[in-house]
Order: structure tokens, then C-alpha cells, then sequence
């Protein structure tokens, strides 16, 4: 376990602590430009993996969201792929979300020491929790629309839930020019209000975000992955106010997982020009099930620390191992997966110099 | 030879203006529901297309090879039978089907909602609601379609040449009335505009073709063909496969030459005057090499200046609509442009040796003009416009150039620049290591600071708050103040260590 500082909360930070967070970084940032959203669901258990308190973890990888939505967001507005009006909406709701995913985890954090557990282990489990149950529904819906796809030939995704919602015709209905639909102020209330606790919880917001703009708004995945961004930054600013006010954010991680992340995804993005996109939901529906593996893999401890279940406090050290190897595996497995197509491409793109020319004589022969 | 598109909405009167207009022209009538059956007979999943954008899905890779494939198919169908006799198509998207052909009289027929509504009612036996929510629905699934195959406003009336309300008109009166309308100069087919049809049909023939091979029906690939002369522009990930393409289409009749490009993207270069020696050139290589992208040209001329010389061109023959794009050209193919000037033609031959080349466009008019002939389905990465007027002076011509840059800013969804812009925005020089360095040496301070001064940096942004000490009063304007030193701190380091990033990128050449 590593030395803490300011009340046994701030981890003390030495070269091998630097080294895991820039590369939780770096491997978090590759699978975001790759997936398109998220990254966070990987670093925020790194981090706790590490020894980083769960909130903390949270608030710091919250902030660094915030930063990193910014430039995202403004290159995606370049190529008019941000609904504002969309994104004004959903943050009213997204920002009442935040706040009540804070209050829930500081009730978590506060009120987990009290009897006899250990203090923070309680908003530890509760974040764990949320992580692996969510992550989990997303990863099976994920796995099960690739086996139905495969049986049917087709590989679009199954969505009767959200085709049921998308015709709800709750007035009154908001219509936003730039994605092009009209959508219920009560589905995007809704929808916004979950993105906003799942990011304020779990620090994981597009999973839910973008999926609920493509299949309960019908707009297209560019627009819904640059809208989301734009909201994240709002959302990553709401959130590291309210984190920051609350004394939670660990300035230096955030720092760290820029000095990663920044440089992962350049290379994702780049992965996704020259990867098909059947091949990029399997990637990322395997590395989410790992994590969500490595997550329950860890609950136990916090049972423990909280008494509701009894094991020596040595075989902590197993379940930690554990759980760390998986999404270890899960991170840098992905990772080394899409590098090897980034690179694979980029020496193609030098070699294979663009054209092949047959008059139709040539071809016939 | 006669076209004439009709589109339609719903209980609009549409099919009977088409029908009336068929038997005036003595010529084939032609509905959307005939040629989605025979689309449908041949393979192409219309209805799963139909329902992929009803239930608001997002196009899987395979349905949008499949879009590509029913465009191909209604195409070849269309200009097939155009080529034979005179022809009236009655469908949603009639006056979209034949882009580049400008005789073809495009007609959008509509009706006052309340007849519309009665039509409904009496049909199909619905009450006034039901009829009022029926065509409602049926609007804007139309709309959608249209917007998901053309990526264009079905409503919008600068897609049409005429606009008629058959509330006011009767179908009789208003078939007369286009009748007459068809018989003038712009609606009579030239042999450039004859070119463009045989030129759309043989595109569309080939595409067929390659969706029908099963060792090529899955590759995602974009057509052209310019006088028998075809380009194909085919994905980084089907390289392996794009050998099979001149072998599948050797087997079609009419074509001549093959080149398939290699292409992600596609940069769009407008200008007046293309310079094949200039800077610009050079800087859309280096982009277009780093992004594996092809660059179509349009040379855009004013149409005051150049009005002659358009009608010179039609009559002389290569279209207005997309020539050629990619590959290696032999002195042949080269030769064939002697329409282009000196700087377009030298232009064109160094983008086609680099294995960049995209096509081109020869067009006259002004910001509008340009518009109207952006095919909007492609992904265009960027667009770069160069110097335009350039024999009006330079401050007129720089003038003329940033409205050109806002307008189109406005009015795509892509990144639009100048061209003069290239290098700051894209190329990696001494300015760019300067900044680079600067950022990098600003992110490593700030680092430095944070890494060197833990504790002091951690209580601050500590101190005050509960959460951690258990004080008992929480001092609120330090916590405030902390909240806001954090949220202005973070931005300007991910500001610093992005910018450095980007430079980086840009300087390895990357992505």
C-alpha cells in the first residue's frame, strides 16, 4: 500500500506511483479516442487500485475530464458536430445529477467509518457497485447485439427499449436543428439526469450520454459523440467545482493522467480511421467486461472493511492483486491491440502508395 | 431526350401530375415503388433500409454499403431508360437522383395540408386525427430518408426548379403548364449534359457490379467515371482486396480506363487560379499524404467574367459534374483535358502522381453556385479556399475570399480555412517548434510547481473543507476560492499540454 499524505487520504507520490498514473492515463486516453467515450471507466478503478481513495479517484479523474472534453469538444465544433441547444437541455438536468451523485458519496464516505468499518470503504463498495452493475449492462447489451448480429447477418444493435422510447410523443417536443430531430424536453430531462449522476458517481458519462442521444434521440453517432463532449465539459466544470469545493480533488493524479491521455488519444482516434467497426465494439465490450471483473473481483475487501463479511485482512493483498492484474490485462491488452493497428497502418499508409492503375485489357488478362 | 423529376409527398397529387405529364410527353412514367421492387428483387435490402431509418437507428457499416448500392441501383435504372426515350419519375427524392444533369426539369409538387388531409381520410377511412398524424408521420419520415441519402433539406425549395401547388392549380392545367416549361433551352439536353447521364449510368453500372461480387461486396468504395475513364476510391482497410476491383469491372461494357485510389478522406480545393508551383500546393500534399486523402479541385471562376466560356465548355463536352479521381493517368487521359488551363491541368498532374488527385470541378457563379454542387455526402475532412477574383485586385480578391470562407463555415459541417491559413494551421515550421517549445516548457513549470510543493498545493486546496479534516467549521470563501483555482489551473494545463501534444503529432507526421 502506498504512504498517504493529509490524513491518510493523498497518496504520497514516487516514480513507480507516476509511472502507473501516466499510464493509466496514456492507456485510458487510447481506448477513449477509440471508443469514442469514456476511458474513465478504466482509470477510475486504475486509481483506486493503486490505493487511491474512491471519491478521490472520482473527483480527480472528473477534473481531468473537464480539461480534455474542452479541446475536444472545440475540435468536434469545427466540423459542426455539437448540438448546443441539446446539450443546454440535458445539463439542466445533468447538473442536478452531479449534485446529488456528490451528496450521495459524501453520505457514503462520512457515514461508512461509523460503525466499526473502515472510513471511506462504504463510498468505496457504492462506487464499485454502480461501476460494475452499469458497465456490466453495458458490455453484456454490447456482447449479445454481436451474437444476434452475427446469427442475422446484419450488425446493427438491438434496441427495442429505446425504439419503445424513442416514439413516446411526450409533449412538449424540442426541436434541435444542428442533429437534425425532434426529441421529448422529458426524455432529454431524463436522459441528462443519468448521464449527469453516472459521471458524478462513477466519473463515466458517455457510456450512457452517447448512446441515449443515438438510439433515444436518433441522431447521428458524430453528432452525439461531439454533443456529449460539449456537455462533459460543462458537466467535467460542474463536477470539478463541486468536487473541488468539497476538498476532494488530487491535483497532482489529474495532472498525471494528462500527461497520458493527451498523447492515447491521438493514437485512438487515428485507430478508428483505419479499424472496422465491428472490431472496435468487440475491443470495447471485452475490455469493459474485464474491468467490470476486476472491479467485483475487489468488492469483497470492502465488505470486509465494513464487517459484513469475515476473512483475514491479509487476503486483501490477494483480492488487490487480483483485481489489478485484470485490468491491467483489460487496459494494456486493449491497448496493445489498437497500437498494433495504429502502427500497423501508419507504415501501410508509406508503403502502399494510393494507387493501382488496369486499363481493362490489363484487368481481363 | 426528356427528364422530368417529380417529388412528392403523401396525398400530394404528385403520381397523377407525373402520369399527366407521361401521357403529354409521350414518354415513360417512372415511380419510386417500381424501382424499389426491382432494388429489392435484386438483392438490395430496401426495406431494412427503409426501417434502419424509420426506428432512427445509426447505419451499421454493411446497411450503408447498401445505401450506396439502391443510389447505384436507381441511377443506373434512371439514366438507362433516360438514355432511350424521354422519361417522368414521380418519387421522394426525384429532383436528387440525377446530380450534375442540368436538363432534367426538377419538380416539387405539393398540396394545402387540409386537401392533403381529406385525401388521407377518404382513402384510408381515417378519422381527422388520425389522417392528420398519418401524413405528419409520413412527412417526416420521407424528410429523413432524403436526409440520410443526399444529406439535404427535402423542404428545401432552391433544390427545385419549380414548385406547384395543386391546391390552386388543377393536374391537367399544371402538366400543360410544365409541359411548356420543359420546352425551354435549359431543359434540353446537350451532348455535355448527354455525357454526364452515360457518364452517372456507367458510375452506378460499376457499383452495382462491385456490390454484387462477392469477393468485393463488401468494400466501401465511391465511383466516377469521366468519358468511360473510371475512379475508384476505396478504404485503408480494403488494400488487401482492392486488386479484385479492375477484374470485376473489366467485365462491363463501356468502360475504359481503372484507377483506384486509396482515400479515408477527402480535402475540397477551391480556387480561381491554380498555381502548380505555389506554396499552397505543396502544404495540401503534405495534409492530404498525413491524412491519406484525396483532393478534388474546383476551379471557381465569377460568372460576369466567364459566361462564354461556360457555354464553351458544356458545348466542348467534359460535365461540370465529378470527373476523375486518384491514381496514376497516362499522357492519354491527360491530353483529354485540353478545356483546363495551364495551372489547373499542371495542378492536376502533380495530385495525380502523388497518388492524391480527387477529381475536379470546373465552376462559374459565386458562393451559392459552389454550395449547390458540394455533394454533401461525402466527408470532407477540410475545406480550403484559395485566392478567387484574383483580376480584381488583391484587396477585392482577399475580400471576396474571407466571405467565401464564412459563408461556407456557415453553411457545411466541416472545418473551412484559407488557403493562406495551410501553414498555421496544419505544417510544422519554425514557428510551430517555437511554439511547441514554448508550450511544452509552460506545461513542464506548471508540473514542476504542482510536484515540488505537494503538501502546500494539497492543503490549499484542502484547507477549509470537512470532507478530509473533520473541522468543524468549514471556511467557504478559501474553499471557494480553491474551487475556482482548480477549475482555471486545469484547463490551462490541459490547454499548454494539448497544444504541445498537437504540435508533436504534427511534427511526427501522425494521424
Amino acid at each position: 500500500m502506498p504512504e498517504f499524505l493529509m490524513g491518510n487520504y493523498f497518496v504520497q507520490i514516487d516514480l513507480a506511483i507516476i509511472g502507473q498514473v501516466v499510464l493509466l492515463g496514456f492507456i485510458g486516453g487510447t481506448l477513449s479516442g477509440f471508443i469514442g467515450s469514456g476511458g474513465a471507466f478504466f482509470m477510475t478503478p486504475g486509481m483506486m487500485n493503486i490505493g487511491v481513495p474512491g471519491p478521490v479517484a472520482v473527483a480527480s479523474n472528473i477534473t481531468h475530464k473537464f480539461g480534455k472534453a474542452m479541446i475536444g469538444s472545440r475540435e468536434h465544433g469545427k466540423m459542426g458536430h455539437v448540438d448546443k441547444k441539446l446539450a443546454a437541455f440535458m445539463l439542466i438536468t445533468a447538473a442536478l445529477g452531479i449534485n446529488l451523485a456528490v451528496w450521495v458519496m459524501k453520505m457514503m464516505f462520512e457515514g461508512s467509518g461509523g460503525e466499526g468499518g473502515e472510513h471511506g470503504a462504504g463510498a468505496d463498495l457504492y462506487i464499485s457497485l454502480v461501476f460494475s452493475i452499469v458497465l456490466a449492462f453495458v458490455s453484456i447489451s454490447m456482447i449479445k447485439d454481436m451474437i444476434r448480429s452475427r446469427k442475422s447477418a446484419d450488425n446493427k444493435p438491438s434496441r427495442k427499449i429505446v425504439d419503445f422510447l424513442g416514439r413516446l410523443n411526450l409533449h412538449p417536443m424540442i426541436n434541435l436543428p444542428v442533429a437534425d430531430v425532434k426529441v421529448s424536453l422529458w426524455v432529454i430531462l431524463v436522459c441528462g439526469l443519468a448521464t449527469g449522476y453516472l459521471a458524478g458517481t462513477i466519473g463515466v458519462g458517455g457510456f450512457i450520454g452517447v448512446p441515449a442521444m443515438i438510439y433515444v434521440f436518433g441522431i447521428s453517432s458524430q453528432v452525439a459523440a461531439g454533443t456529449e463532449l460539449y456537455l462533459a465539459m460543462f458537466m467535467g466544470a460542474y463536477g470539478a467545482l463541486n468536487f473541488a469545493l468539497q476538498g476532494m480533488v488530487d491535483l497532482r493524479l489529474t495532472l498525471l493522467l494528462y500527461l497520458g491521455s493527451l498523447i492515447g488519444i491521438h493514437l485512438g482516434v487515428y485507430g478508428t480511421k483505419v479499424v472496422r467497426e465491428v472490431f472496435i465494439r468487440l475491443v470495447t465490450a471485452l475490455i469493459i467486461i474485464i474491468c467490470v471483473v476486476s472491479r467485483v473481483i475487489a468488492i469483497p475487501v470492502y465488505l470486509r472493511k465494513l464487517g459484513y463479511v469475515d476473512f483475514p485482512a491479509e487476503m486483501d493483498t490477494y483480492f488487490n492483486t487480483g483485481s489489478k492484474a485484470l485490468l491491467y490485462i483489460s487496459g494494456i491488452g486493449g491497448m496493445i491491440m489498437i497500437l498494433f493497428f495504429v502502427f500497423k497502418a501508419y507504415l501501410q499508409r508509406r508503403r502502399v502508395h494510393a494507387s493501382l492503375v488496369a486499363t481493362r485489357g490489363k484487368a481481363a488478362a | 431526350m426528356q427528364i422530368i423529376c417529380v417529388s412528392r409527398g403523401t396525398f400530394a397529387g404528385g403520381k397523377k401530375l407525373a402520369e399527366a405529364l407521361a401521357a403529354k410527353l409521350g414518354s415513360d412514367c417512372l415511380s419510386r415503388e417500381e424501382i424499389t421492387d426491382a432494388a429489392t428483387g435484386a438483392g438490395i435490402p430496401v426495406g431494412k433500409l427503409e426501417m434502419n431509418m424509420l426506428r432512427r437507428r445509426p447505419m451499421s457499416e454493411q446497411l450503408a454499403i447498401d445505401k450506396e448500392r439502391y443510389k447505384a441501383f436507381v441511377t443506373a435504372t434512371l439514366c438507362e431508360r433516360a438514355l432511350k426515350n424521354n422519361l417522368v419519375y414521380h418519387g421522394r427524392t426525384g429532383h436528387l437522383v440525377l446530380p450534375g444533369v442540368t436538363h432534367v426539369l426538377r419538380v416539387r409538387a405539393i398540396m394545402d395540408p387540409e386537401q392533403r388531409m381529406q385525401a388521407a381520410m377518404q382513402r384510408l377511412r381515417l378519422d381527422r386525427e388520425k389522417a392528420h398524424k398519418y401524413i405528419a408521420e409520413v412527412d417526416e419520415d420521407r424528410r429523413r430518408w432524403v436526409r440520410s441519402l443526399y444529406n439535404t433539406d427535402w423542404h428545401d425549395p432552391g433544390s427545385y426548379d419549380i414548385v406547384i401547388n395543386l391546391s390552386h392549380v388543377n393536374v391537367e392545367n399544371a402538366a400543360t403548364g410544365l409541359l411548356s416549361m420543359a420546352q425551354l433551352p435549359e431543359f434540353q439536353a446537350t451532348p455535355a449534359t448527354l455525357q454526364t447521364v452515360s457518364d452517372l449510368w456507367l458510375a452506378a453500372r460499376c457499383r452495382l457490379a462491385i456490390g454484387a461480387d462477392q469477393r468485393t461486396g463488401d468494400i466501401d468504395v465511391k465511383i466516377r467515371s469521366d468519358r468511360g475513364q473510371i475512379s475508384v476510391t476505396y478504404l485503408p482497410r480494403d488494400a488487401s482486396r482492392a486488386g479484385l476491383i479492375p477484374e470485376v469491372l473489366s467485365k462491363i461494357e463501356g468502360i475504359g480506363e481503372v484507377m483506384c485510389t486509396m482515400a479515408s478522406t477527402n480535402v475540397l480545393w477551391v480556387q480561381e487560379q491554380f498555381n502548380p508551383e505555389g506554396e499552397s500546393l505543396d502544404q495540401i500534399l503534405q495534409v492530404a499524404g498525413r491524412w491519406n486523402a484525396a483532393v478534388e479541385l474546383v476551379q471557381l471562376k465569377e460568372e460576369s467574367d466567364h459566361a462564354p466560356a461556360r457555354a464553351e465548355a458544356e458545348a466542348d463536352t467534359p460535365s461540370p459534374a465529378p470527373a476523375e479521381t486518384g491514381g496514376i493517368l497516362d499522357d492519354s487521359v491527360i491530353e483529354r483535358d485540353s478545356n483546363l488551363d495551364q495551372g489547373m491541368r499542371k495542378t492536376r498532374e502533380r495530385l495525380i502522381s502523388a497518388g492524391r488527385a480527387g477529381g475536379y470541378r470546373l465552376l462559374t457563379g459565386g458562393p451559392q453556385e459552389l454550395l449547390s454542387n458540394i455533394d454533401r455526402t461525402i466527408a470532407y475532412n477540410l475545406v480550403v479556399v484559395g485566392d478567387l477574383c484574383v483580376t480584381k485586385g488583391a484587396a477585392v480578391s482577399k475580400r471576396r475570399t474571407q466571405e467565401m470562407v464564412s459563408f461556407l463555415s456557415d453553411s457545411l459541417r466541416m472545418p473551412v480555412i484559407e488557403a493562406a491559413e495551410m501553414k498555421s494551421q496544419f505544417m510544422f515550421g519554425p514557428a510551430q517548434l517555437i511554439k511547441m517549445l514554448f508550450l511544452a516548457a509552460v506545461t513542464v513549470v506548471l508540473l514542476l510547481l504542482v510536484m515540488t510543493n505537494q503538501e502546500t498545493v494539497l492543503g490549499f486546496i484542502n484547507q477549509g473543507t470537512c470532507f478530509f479534516t473533520g473541522c468543524e467549521e468549514a471556511g467557504t470563501s478559501h474553499r471557494i476560492l480553491s474551487a475556482v483555482a482548480v477549475a482555471v489551473f486545469v484547463p490551462v494545463f490541459a490547454f499548454c499540454y494539448g497544444g504541445f501534444t498537437r504540435f508533436l503529432f504534427r511534427l511526427l507526421r501522425f494521424g
